[in-house]
Formats: structure tokens, C-alpha cells, sequence
């Protein structure tokens, strides 16, 4: 929708001077100039090395302030040291990989000898490093060009400054989101080079979907697979595979569902016989791959869906929250058995994954009523049901969903009159992971931060010049240019006047303000009635015992 | 919502500026149609807006009688309160207005009464001597300087007492020269006193958030990770006091839709120049120039967060009188998520914002919003098929809030209905 508008926008752009897109093209470029044009120049990645290291030690040492401080001094220096070096070791093997792999091979060998030479690196230079090494040898050139193209979902993740990490999630911002192709390994296949791509995106969302998709590039991997010489296919293919696996969680961290795919395809590579003719062996694989998809996900949604519209009677008013594919199955099945029954969706930003819900549900014939996160105590009202669904089920039975579940979840259990609606959870098996969690911050997601900075307003869809627009002093290019962190209040004036501009859009600019983005959320298990699965209907405390059994087959 | 151009919009400001120039029925005409076009829609705005308009209808009415200027407020007061209900803030300060007519009424006449009681005994013999009586009144009046006395007698003044509205115009006509004339008086000193009292309820508005934020120091400190919603000007005040002396974390929840673009601009420290609030707090430095963290999340992250939350520091629209209020949407899911992590929720909010109207129906508070916020017209095709809803506040209920810190201080929930009886009268609970 939004790359609709955008033409509209550039061509208005040249006479308003405050319109969204081209203020964050310059913007960037104050932000980041440093280790930007540090590692531009530097076509000897040494030298980029060192001007790109040394910006990140000052933030580095100011913002992670307490934790850095704290943990410093004692006998856990060594413990860090350790960690340190296993860090570099690590981070130079890939280095190596992906220097290998792009080609570029001569400029980067020195590259990945001073990285592992470079000692400190705590976590949070993880994040600047980790972002440096991504470029690659001729990485951000590119990356600066794909700024304006990606800007239209706005999606487009930046390179974060160290200042801007929340540090009570600073242990979730370790890795900066793949941004381009540029400098992934070679081994890694072009099905999943595209599949990166569309998971950073969210163009496929959500865990069933992400499982799915993953393994059926995966499948395509191994069909287009042959063993080297001297190797066999068991042993060869995994570390094969895993090249793949690293490349896709650079894109966004690996869903559980797509954790549990991932660890059973290698437990059926691992069983495969050495001796098994490599065609006959990529067969198995496939079969397995496809069986898989079918039992764990394709089949199991039906048997969720069924046992699910069992429980939606007539005149139900059911509430859900985002988009969940199961729920949407359900709803769709039970409304095709002409049960009777109203939908409340809501949705959050800045995903709102509930609108195609709502869209689809509401093209089948539903009775479909919208609102967003803020409306929840009102859409609960006169609920009689709650289904969710899930990203991932916790051993301790807790739900980990996307974030607000836990609110609907909540406000369903909270009615006056103490009269509780049930919440219902629609997950596949494969979803249940055997990671615990107490709340949100110990296992969670952190995405782009940009995500929250408001488009463009809903202002400019007639392409009509911007009223506000004639009362505005032209001051509004210069300010992105100047990099307002030196007088934002000067700016405020103007850039508030016309609603173009969020005030957020140079937020990375602006000392002390921080964006906080995180994914998903944990439900605590008493807010759940109960888990529909494939082998059953459960209470979430038998979560762990479903998952031994399932993954112990 | 937020004026694109506050030249050409009217609002609080330009209804204060016409206000002096306007004949009295127009500026009345005017408010009633900002209230219900919400070109007034703060809290505050809207009190101020109501103070300065009864200040006005009580200088302008030619009234004699402290019941013809209460039944005048009233008049206009019903007609304010039918036009947006659910301020509840224009109500109130139309009831306190009436109080202080009728408190001013009462006070002369305990003035009176006690002057009339120590005169009462050289009086009395006299007091059934019609002829004399007016000079007498006239005499004893200039002589004691008291002009408001009316010449009743020790038994007049012990019937009317009760019933002060009611003796006035029931004087006997006998004694209705003398009754007449300093009546006159003193409804010329009532309606200065009770201009008086308005202009403090007026200076009230003015500094609310200023004593409010004096009680900053005493709850917020060193280290505290406080959660905000809305960009509610009092508690902005608040957690600036406190940042001039201590070094906190604020998480603020946007509130989208309906006043991210606002809590965007605070948190960013671009405050919109909405000349409603151009007075109180456009030179006001944001939180994060003075060093504070400002963590923006979405609403939806509330839950995520709230283990990590020492404190909830909500603003108001209005309180009601069980300790319950309403506030912005989202703010009941936020309170009760603080609950369910033992988190404390303190609401800072005027004493004017304090409603003595307790409603059984907490649907009737609710109003609902703009539903193109929810669902932009990108996705028009949508709109026709679902239900869009938009409700701009919520019912929070008194247990959900551990501590109102209001201009007084800080009180229980439970506490309130007393503040409601201080500053509000029974009889014009619901008039």
C-alpha cells in the first residue's frame, strides 16, 4: 500500500519541502557517517578495521555504562576474555566463509586476520561488528543504494549506533539483521538467498509459514546437492546445510517451529546410511522433508482446526489477536459449517498482521469487527472466547506469541463479575520448544526499531499539495541535512507544523530517546485454558511432556 | 485532531480572545459549538475555557439575587454539559461555581446572622416599628459599616437561614424597601467574591501541574524504570520535576492511534505548538534533554515490559467519585497488567478533573473516535465489509490504581469521595 503512494510522494516532494522520503536519505548519512565512510574508502579493510573500531569503543563504553562497568573488574574479566576470544574465533570463521564465498577473497583475508587480532569485543560491539562484517569487502555501497528502494516498507533496517539499544534487551540486540545478499557465503542456494529476504521482510510471516518455507528451500538445496569427493552425503550435507541455517537466521533469528525443522531434518541426514547411493539418499530426504511438512504442519492444522471449531458454538463472540493462519483456518471452517458467530480481531502495530485476517474472514462472510490494541478492554467485553495463536509454546507452558497476546490474554481473564473467558491456544506440536521463560525479556526478538517511525500520513493519498505545507518556512531539507542533534528543539517548530515528518524520523539523532520493537511476548500458563494440538486438546502444563514425545519418535 | 495550522483553527485560545469582545449569548453560543465540534477536547482547556466563560456570565449578569446568578450558571452550565457529556471537567467547574455563589451567599448571611444576632436585642422592640425601621436600617448599617445586613429580624433571620434562596424574594412587603436596598449591596459584594473565586479556580488551572509536580521528588526515585501512556501534560510536568534531581528510565507506551503523533513529538522533544497548550508548555524542555532515558514502545509491548516497570505514572481525563476514572483507551489493560506484576499505578490529575457524578453506566463515558485512525483509507475496501472501532478512553476501576496524586497531595482511591465533598456541594450534584 505503501508503495502506491510513494510516487505520489517523489514528485511531490520537489515542491513541499516536507515530505517523508527524501528527509531520511540524508539523514542517514550524519548518523553513520563515520564508520560509513570509514569502511567506503577503505578499500584496504584494514584500514576500514580500524576507523570503524574505534567509533564503537567511545558508544560502546558510554551507553552500556552499568553492565560494562559492573562486570569488568573482578574474576569475570576472564570469563569475558574467554568469551571474547570464542566470539572472534567464531566471527572470523565466517568472516573466512563469506570471504570465500564473495569472491572478493584477495582484500578480505587481511580483513578477517585483524578482526580475530582485535581483542575486545563485548557484546555490544557485537552489534557494530557484526554490521561491519555483514558489508563485507564492498558491502556498503550497495547497501547505501538499496536504502531508498527498501524505504518504501520502511522496513529497511539501519545500522544501529550503540546508544540506541534498550539495555534491559541488550542481550537480545547480539545480531543486526542481514540488510542485502551481499557477502553471504557461496554455498548458500538461491532459493534460500530469496527465502532471507522474505523473512526480513515479513513477506513470509508467522512460524508455520517460516517452517514451511524454510524446508522447502531446504528441500530444494538438497535436490540441487552433490557430495564432494572424499566425503559422504550424511556428513557433508550438514555442514552444508548449516551454511544455509546461518545465512537465514542473519535475515531474523530463527523461529522456534523453524528450530525443531531444522533439528529433525538433521537427525534424518545424520541417519542416513554412508553407504546409500547419494540419489537414492537425497530421495529419502525429500520424502522426509515432505512428509514432514504434511504431518507437522499441513495435516496437523486440519486436525487443530477441527478439534478447534468444536469449541465455537453459535453466537459466540470470539476474539483473536493479530494474524494467526490456524485461527484463520479455524474461523473459516467453522464458518463454512454454518456456525454462527462474531469475530473481533485486534491488531498492533507496527505489523498489523490482524488486517489480512480480517480482510480474508471478512470476504468468506464473517461478521468481522476491527480495533487495534488499545481497544482491547473493549472488544473483550462481550467476548465469550479467546483464540490465539501461537509463535511458540514453552516448556514451562507458557505461551510465546506475538506481542500483546499476553494483554487479550489477560484482559480475557480479568472481566468483572469474575466471569472468565476462555483462551484457547491453536498450536502445532512443532512449535513447542524446550526453552523455558519467566517473561518477555528472557527469550524474545528485537526487530527494527525503524519499524515504529510512522510512514508516511494518511495525509498525502489524494497527492494534493499539503495545506499545512504553504504555512511551513522552508527550513524543513536542511534539517535532515544538518543532522538535528544539535538543536532539535529549534527544528521542532517546523517539522510539527506539517504532519508529514514523524517526529521520530531522526530519532537516532536524538540523544537519550530510544525505539523499542520487540516481537513477541510471553504469556504467563494461567492465562491459558487450553493448548489445541494435533495429538490433543492440553493444558499448558502438559506442554512439556507433548513436546518429549514428539520429538522423541 | 492536532490543529495543522493554529492560525485558522479556532480553539481555546481564540475563544479567550473573542471572549472579552463578544457579546455574552455569542461567547456562550461559541463554546457550546467548539465543545461539540471537540476544537476544545483537553481537559484542561475545556475547564479553563468554562471558568473564563462563567467569569464572564457572573460579571455580565445584572442579577440582584444570589439565586438569579445561581439559576443563570446553572442555565449555562446545563446547556455547556449537554453539549459534550462526557467532559465531565466542564461540569465541575460549573458546580464550583455554584458553590462558591452559594458559599458566598451563606457566608454573608452567617455574617449577617451573627450580626443581626449581637444586634438583635436594642432591635427587637423595635423591629414591628414600620415607620422607623428603614431610617433606623440606614443609621445602624452606615454606622456599623456593614452593608450587607439586611433588615430582618432575629426571627426573619432564623426562618430564612435555612432556606436562603427562598427568603429573598418571600421578604414581607412591608420591609422590602430596606430588604431591597442591601440586598442590592450585597449581591454587588457576592458577585465580587464569587469573580473572585473564579479567578482563583482560573489560577487553579494555571498551576495545577506545577503543585502537582512539587509532589515529584517524594515518588520517583534514582533508578526507576516509571511507564507513561499519552503524552499527558501533567505527568510530563511530574517526571520533569523529578529529573531535575534524579536520574530515572521512562517507558513511554505511544498510545496509538489516536495520540501517538503527540506522545511522539514529547518523547522526541517536538512538542507541537497546538495553541491550545502553547501557553503552559511550549518552552518546556522534553525528558530527554535533561538526561532522562526515554524508552518509545508500542502499546502492545506493555505486557512485555511490565516486569522490568517500577512504577506506572498514568494522566486522566476525569476521575469519578469511587476512586475509578477515565482515561485515555489503553490505559485499563495498562493498569491492570501493573496489577497482575504488582506494579504501583499512580495517576496524577487536578482536583478539577475530579468528578463528583458517579455514573453506573461506564459505557455512557466511552467515546468513540475517528475510525479511519484504525483503518487508513489505503484500505477503504475493508471498511464497508468490518466493524472499524475507535474508542478514545477507557473505565479504569479504583482497584487498578494504587495512588492519586492530585494538587492537594496524594490520596487512597478510596479517599476521594471526601476530596468530591470538599469541593463540590450536594445540592448541585446534579442540577
Amino acid at each position: 500500500m505503501a508503495d502506491s503512494v510513494k510516487p505520489d510522494l517523489t514528485s511531490l516532494s520537489t515542491t513541499a519541502p516536507s515530505q517523508a522520503p527524501p528527509n531520511p536519505v540524508p539523514e542517514t548519512s550524519p548518523s553513520q557517517s563515520l564508520p560509513i565512510r570509514d569502511s567506503n574508502s577503505a578499500k584496504q579493510p584494514a584500514q576500514s578495521e580500524k576507523g570503524s573500531s574505534k567509533p564503537k569503543d567511545a558508544p560502546a563504553a558510554s551507553s552500556t555504562g552499568g553492565d560494562g562497568a559492573s562486570d569488568k573488574p573482578l574474576t569475570p574479566a576472564q570469563l569475558k576474555a574467554k568469551a571474547k576470544a570464542e566470539k572472534a574465533a567464531r566471527r572470523a570463521k565466517e568472516k573466512a566463509d563469506r570471504d570465500g564465498g564473495a569472491g572478493a577473497a584477495g582484500g578480505s583475508a587481511p580483513d578477517a586476520g585483524s578482526q580475530q587480532s582485535r581483542p575486545p569485543n563485548t557484546p555490544k560491539k557485537d552489534v557494530a561488528s557484526g554490521g561491519a562484517s555483514q558489508k563485507g569487502p564492498k558491502g556498503a555501497p550497495p547497501r547505501r543504494g538499496s536504502g531508498p528502494v527498501t524505504q518504501a516498507s520502511a522496513a529497511e533496517p539501519k545500522k544501529k549506533k550503540e546508544d540506541k539499544s534498550v539495555s534491559v534487551f541488550s542481550h537480545l540486540y547480539g545480531q543486526q539483521r542481514r540488510t542485502t545478499v551481499n557477502g553471504a557465503a557461496k554455498e548458500v542456494h538461491p532459493a534460500v538467498l530469496a527465502l532471507g529476504l522474505q523473512l526480513r521482510d515479513y513477506v513470509v510471516c508467522g512460524s508455520s509459514a517460516r517452517c514451511v518455507a524454510t524446508l522447502l528451500a531446504f528441500k530444494r538445496v538438497i535436490e540441487s546437492y552433490t557430495t564432494p569427493l572424499g566425503t559422504s552425503l550424511a556428513r557433508h550435507l550438514t555442514t552444508h546445510l548449516s551454511h544455509q541455517i546461518s545465512y537465514l537466521s542473519t535475515c531474523r533469528p530463527l523461529a522456534v517451529s523453524q528450530g525443531n525443522a531444522i533439528r529433525a531434518l538433521k537427525l534424518a541426514i545424520a541417519g542416513i546410511d554412508p553407504s546409500t547411493p547419494e540419489s537414492s539418499a537425497k530421495a529419502t530426504l525429500c520424502d522426509f522433508i515432505d512428509n514432514f511438512i504434511r504431518e507437522k504442519i499441513t495435516v496437523a492444522d486440519q486436525v487443530i482446526a477441527g478439534s478447534a471449531v468444536e469449541k465455537i458454538e453459535n453466537g459466540d463472540v470470539i476474539v483473536t489477536f493479530a494474524g494467526s493462519n490456524i485461527v484463520k483456518q479455524t474461523l473459516l471452517q467453522a464458518h463454512k459449517e454454518g456456525k454462527r458467530f462474531r469475530v473481533s480481531i485486534i491488531d498492533s502495530r507496527p505489523l498489523f498482521e490482524g488486517k489480512s485476517l480480517a480482510r480474508a474472514l471478512a470476504n468468506a462472510g464473517l461478521d468481522v469487527q476491527y480495533s487495534l490494541v488499545h481497544a482491547i478492554s473493549h472488544a473483550i467485553k462481550d467476548a465469550t472466547k479467546v483464540f490465539l495463536g501461537a509463535h511458540g509454546m514453552t516448556s514451562n507452558g507458557r505461551l510465546y506469541s506475538r506481542v500483546g497476546t499476553a494483554l487479550v490474554a489477560m484482559s480475557a481473564k480479568e472481566r468483572a463479575g469474575g466471569v472468565e473467558v476462555p483462551v484457547i491456544v491453536c498450536c502445532e506440536t512443532i512449535k513447542f520448544s524446550d526453552r523455558v521463560a519467566l517473561d518477555s525479556i528472557v527469550v524474545n526478538e528485537i526487530a527494527d526499531a525503524d519499524e515504529l517511525v510512522p510512514a508516511n500520513p494518511p495525509q498525502q493519498v489524494t497527492g494534493l499539495p499539503d495545506p499545512a505545507a504553504f504555512t511551513t518556512p522552508p527550513v524543513e531539507p536542511k534539517k535532515g541535512g544538518k543532522g538535528a542533534s544539535a538543536a532539535p528543539t529549534a527544528d521542532t517548530s517546523a517539522s510539527t507544523r506539517t504532519p508529514s515528518p514523524s517526529p521520530l524520523a531522526n530519532w537516532k539523532d536524538t540523544p537519550h530517546l530510544q525505539l523499542l520493537n520487540i516481537m513477541y511476548d510471553v504469556t504467563p500458563a494461567e492465562y491459558v485454558d487450553m493448548v489445541i494440538t494435533e495429538m490433543g486438546s492440553l493444558p499448558p502444563s502438559a506442554v512439556p511432556i507433548v513436546h518429549r514425545m514428539s520429538t522423541n519418535i | 485532531m492536532p490543529s495543522t495550522s493554529p492560525a485558522l483553527t479556532p480553539g481555546l485560545s481564540s475563544f479567550l480572545k473573542s471572549l472579552k469582545s463578544n457579546p455574552i449569548d455569542t461567547s456562550i453560543e461559541n463554546l457550546i459549538s467548539l465543545l461539540k465540534r471537540r476544537q476544545i477536547c483537553h481537559s484542561r482547556s475545556c475547564a479553563t475555557a468554562t471558568a473564563y466563560l462563567l467569569r464572564s456570565v457572573v460579571s455580565l449578569c445584572r442579577t440582584s439575587e444570589s439565586s438569579k446568578l445561581i439559576e443563570r450558571v446553572q442555565s449555562v452550565g446545563r446547556r455547556l454539559m449537554a453539549a459534550q457529556p462526557r467532559e465531565m471537567v466542564v461540569g465541575n467547574i460549573v458546580r464550583r461555581v455554584l458553590g462558591l455563589i452559594r458559599d458566598e451567599a451563606e457566608d454573608d448571611r452567617d455574617a449577617e446572622f451573627a450580626l443581626s444576632e449581637s444586634e438583635s436585642q436594642p432591635q427587637t422592640p423595635r423591629a414591628f416599628d414600620d415607620a422607623s425601621l428603614p431610617l433606623d436600617r440606614d443609621s445602624l448599617a452606615l454606622g456599623a459599616e456593614r452593608s450587607t445586613r439586611p433588615p430582618l429580624t432575629s426571627m426573619f433571620s432564623l426562618l430564612s437561614h435555612p432556606e436562603p434562596e427562598a427568603s429573598l424574594p418571600s421578604t414581607p412587603g412591608s420591609q422590602s424597601p430596606g430588604g431591597h436596598y442591601s440586598g442590592n449591596n450585597f449581591t454587588k459584594d457576592l458577585r465580587a467574591e464569587v469573580l473572585e473565586g473564579i479567578n482563583e479556580i482560573i489560577d487553579e488551572l494555571g498551576q495545577v501541574d506545577e503543585q502537582i509536580s512539587n509532589y515529584a521528588l517524594e515518588h520517583i526515585h534514582s533508578n526507576e524504570i516509571i511507564l507513561t501512556h499519552t503524552s499527558s501534560t501533567t505527568v510530563q510536568k511530574f517526571l520533569l520535576r523529578a529529573a531535575t534531581k534524579r536520574k530515572f528510565t521512562v517507558v513511554h507506551a505511544e498510545s496509538y492511534p489516536n495520540n501517538h503523533e503527540v506522545t511522539h513529538a514529547t518523547v522526541s522533544g517536538t512538542r507541537p505548538d497546538d495553541d491550545e497548550l502553547l501557553s503552559f508548555e511550549s518552552f518546556q524542555k522534553p525528558l530527554i534533554a535533561h538526561g532522562i532515558t526515554v524508552i518509545l514502545i508500542p502499546d502492545s509491548a506493555v505486557f512485555a515490559l511490565m516486569s522490568r516497570v517500577n512504577k506506572v505514572i498514568l494522566g486522566t481525563h476525569s476521575v469519578l467519585a469511587n476512586g475509578g476514572l477515565v482515561a485515555a483507551a489503553g490505559t485499563r489493560v495498562i493498569a491492570r497488567a501493573a496489577k497482575v506484576h504488582q506494579t504501583p499505578v499512580v495517576v496524577v490529575s487536578g482536583v478539577y478533573k475530579l468528578s463528583p457524578v458517579y455514573p453506573f453506566d461506564f459505557d455512557s463515558l466511552i467515546e468513540y473516535g475517528d475510525a479511519s485512525k484504525v483503518l487508513p483509507y489505503e484500505d477503504g475496501d475493508l471498511v464497508e465489509k468490518i466493524d472499524v472501532q475507535n474508542p478514545l478512553y477507557d473505565y479504569v476501576p479504583a482497584e487498578l490504581v494504587d495512588l492519586y496524586i492530585t494538587n492537594l497531595g496524594g490520596h487512597a482511591p478510596s479517599y476521594l469521595y471526601r476530596i468530591v465533598s470538599d469541593h463540590y456541594r450536594k445540592e448541585d450534584i446534579s442540577f
